[in-house]
């Protein structure tokens, strides 16, 4: 049972290199690294003022240490981590930050998809778009 | 009659215009707690799942059956579909 994984649900953005520092010191026999950050996108026919996410916490973050308990069993991994922002976020603010970690490349990136597939639809977030002429809830396409 | 924190999320608290409230209620399910619901008032019915999916959370367990027990529940919450990462 892999018992490197990191979950964080918080309001503060990451830093991708401070991760990758923290990552080297846990993971020596690992020679790959995959990472994944969802940011925000302005929209196609309008224009965004900010997206608010919205989030049941407790229940995120224990969804999200499952899937990740699911990814490790399912492939050989040596390190995962999921940061999910909720609150405010404007225009390329990063929202959420996946880095699977393996000996080789094909476990950390098949890894990573099933996560962030996971976590699109099956753990307690909410976006809601606020733009200039509009605003509204994101439905899952 | 048992008390029970209940949480809205997203559209639904919008909608109920709370995020959370203390109700007394004699339900022994999820299906007859939203009847209960709306009986308090017109802006419950949104729990009814009529413009988009409702799904529930007892106790921080996601559940997917209206006819699951919520007997010795203290927190059921009810959100819309997600939309995470």
């Amino acid at each position: 049972m892999l018992n490197k994984i990191i979950v964080a649900v918080q309001k503060s953005d990451f830093d991708l290199n401070s991760e990758m520092e923290t990552l080297k010191l846990k993971t020596e026999k690992a020679g790959a690294v995959v990472f994944f950050v969802g940011k925000v996108r302005d929209l196609e026919d309008d224009k965004l003022k900010y997206l608010e996410i919205e989030s049941f916490e407790e229940l995120a973050k224990s969804q999200i240490k499952e899937i990740c308990a699911d990814a490790a069993n399912k492939w050989d991994l040596e390190f995962i981590l999921v940061k999910h922002r909720f609150g405010r976020l404007k225009i390329n603010d990063n929202i959420v930050l996946v880095i699977t970690s393996s000996k080789h490349r094909k476990n950390a990136y098949e890894a990573s998809k099933f996560i962030m597939e996971y976590l699109k639809s099956n753990v307690p977030f909410w976006k809601k778009e606020v733009a200039d002429k509009t605003q509204k809830w994101v439905e899952n396409s | 009659m048992v008390k029970v924190k209940l949480k809205y999320f997203s559209r639904i608290r919008e909608t109920i215009g709370k995020t959370s409230e203390l109700v007394e209620i004699k339900s022994t399910n999820i299906q007859d707690l939203i009847e209960e619901l709306q009986a308090m008032g017109e802006q419950y019915s949104v729990l009814k799942g009529r413009d988009f999916a409702v799904f529930s959370a007892i106790d921080q367990n996601i559940v997917t059956d209206v006819k699951t027990s919520i007997e010795g529940a203290t927190e059921i919450a009810f959100f819309p579909p997600m939309t995470g990462g």
